[in-house]
């Protein structure tokens, strides 16, 4: 029985660290997982191991692929002198969500925060300034968080933008300031990139 | 624990869960102050989504007696810290005022000179002002209210009055200007202008008046800030982080 008990023990311990997860809610899906069906069980662990295994990021917008090039970037249906730039692939997913946007992405997988000691060398903004350079980019929407760290983002990657011809938007401020676009809700979302406006 | 308002400035705030922050607040009335904000990260309910970087807000906060986090439970927008396009030089120098305070001062210790002096500075530095005159003067007011000011005119080491004239010998490590005598053998000794020492004076004053009518040229900013850059880091104990920024403030 010992054995057991252990085992029980080690998946309570690992849902215990996922985020926003407490001792009870890692024992309610510890139980759960112990009384369904084992290939149900066995489907979760194997998405686990696909995930860590088979997902980068895109070579091109940083976005979570499993080739080299996201979905969205092979996508030739997609408006190709549009880039939307967001601070994380999840945000990403929340402007798709909305179906109003056509167009390609940017993740900087983070935001400037220097009180964090997070500076600009260390997210994606040189592959940005690439792309932009290589030409045939039109717009580019920033899409970063309404927050001060956001805007401070968009704010320092427009300032190295500034020479280039590029169109230079900024989400409208529908959504709050100070808030983060993954909660703001789908309508939200939509008027924010329908009255996008100069930066 | 007990109910307490105040007035406050975010220093930080760090994700604690998905809906929640922890924030550093520097409050008027209590000094600096560590709290758990739950539910902050919603759109909705009593944050309103208040409690963003630099932001001047009235909150409401339980005081823990015990070593447990002080709680948040309301946060009112005052002013929101925004700076206009292309002023890079404001939000960092934004930044720097909040780096300082959170580093020089201790929780429960409140200075409400100092909240006021960074209140005004956050406000000039939003509204586009020189951003370089407003962080020197922050640096040094700052530095006056917590009696960490350099000695300006006498010897650090004698006490002698040092000639303002010419060149004058800045210790970091002494605390301020050193006479001819107490420089000898002296480690990290700066040769400073005496025109820079003035200004430093002037920036340091608690009268407001004295530092607003001060113009200072460019090649005695530059000299000021290199020589901040310095006192500071040995205030400190460490660079801060927000001091490869700074150049941007001349860029503005
Ligand atoms: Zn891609
Ligand atoms: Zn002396």
């Amino acid at each position: 029985m010992a054995e057991i008990t252990q085992a029980v023990t080690d998946l309570v311990d690992q849902f215990a660290k996922l985020p926003g997860i407490g001792k009870k809610s890692a024992e309610r899906l510890t139980y759960h997982i112990l009384h369904v069906h084992k290939s149900e069980a066995l489907a979760l662990a194997e998405a686990i191991r696909n995930v860590k295994e088979n997902v980068r990021y895109c070579k091109s917008c940083y976005n979570l692929a499993e080739q080299e090039l996201c979905g969205l970037c092979r996508d030739p249906g997609r408006q190709q002198d549009v880039i939307c730039v967001v601070e994380q692939p999840r945000d990403l997913m929340a402007l798709e969500q909305t179906g109003m946007y056509r167009g390609l992405y940017h993740v900087l997988l983070g935001r400037i925060a220097p009180l964090e000691g997070i500076g600009p060398d260390q997210l994606t903004i040189d592959a940005l300034v690439n792309r932009v350079r290589a030409g045939g980019v039109e717009e580019v929407i920033m899409a970063t968080n309404p927050t001060v760290e956001g805007d401070g983002t968009a704010l320092y990657i427009s300032s190295l933008l500034a020479e280039t011809p590029v169109k230079i938007t900024r989400l409208a401020r529908g959504i709050t300031s100070g808030s983060v676009l993954e909660y703001a809700n789908k309508e939200m979302l939509s008027d924010a990139l329908t009255g996008r406006q100069t930066f | 624990m007990s109910a307490e308002n105040a007035t406050a400035i975010v220093l930080r705030t760090v994700e604690f869960s998905e809906t929640s922050l922890v924030v550093t607040l520097m409050t008027r009335e209590f000094g600096k102050v560590g709290a758990l904000a739950k539910g902050a990260r919603r759109l909705k309910g009593p944050f309103e989504s208040a409690l963003d970087l630099l932001a001047l807000c009235r909150i409401v906060f339980l005081r823990k007696s015990s070593e447990s986090l002080d709680l948040v439970t309301e946060a009112k927008l005052l002013r929101r810290f925004r700076v206009k396009k292309g002023n890079l030089g404001g939000l960092y120098g934004g930044y720097y005022v909040a780096e300082l305070l959170d580093a020089m001062t201790d929780d429960y210790d409140a200075h409400p000179e100092l909240f006021d002096l960074a209140d005004q500075t956050l406000a000039a530095l939003a509204d586009g002002e020189t951003a370089s005159k407003h962080v020197l003067r922050f640096e040094l007011g700052l530095l006056r209210i917590l009696g960490l000011l350099p000695s300006l005119e006498q010897c650090a080491d004698c006490g002698d009055e040092v000639p303002a004239a010419g060149s004058v010998a800045f210790g970091h490590l002494d605390g301020g200007v050193l006479c001819a005598k107490c420089r000898v053998g002296k480690q990290q000794v700066a040769s400073v202008h005496a025109g820079v020492l003035r200004t430093m004076t002037q920036l340091a004053d608690s009268d407001d008046r004295v530092w607003r009518r001060l113009q200072i040229d460019k090649r005695t900013r530059g000299q000021l800030r290199g020589l901040m850059n310095q006192y500071m880091a040995h205030v400190l104990g460490r660079k801060p982080r927000l001091q490869p920024y700074l150049t941007w403030l001349e860029r503005q």
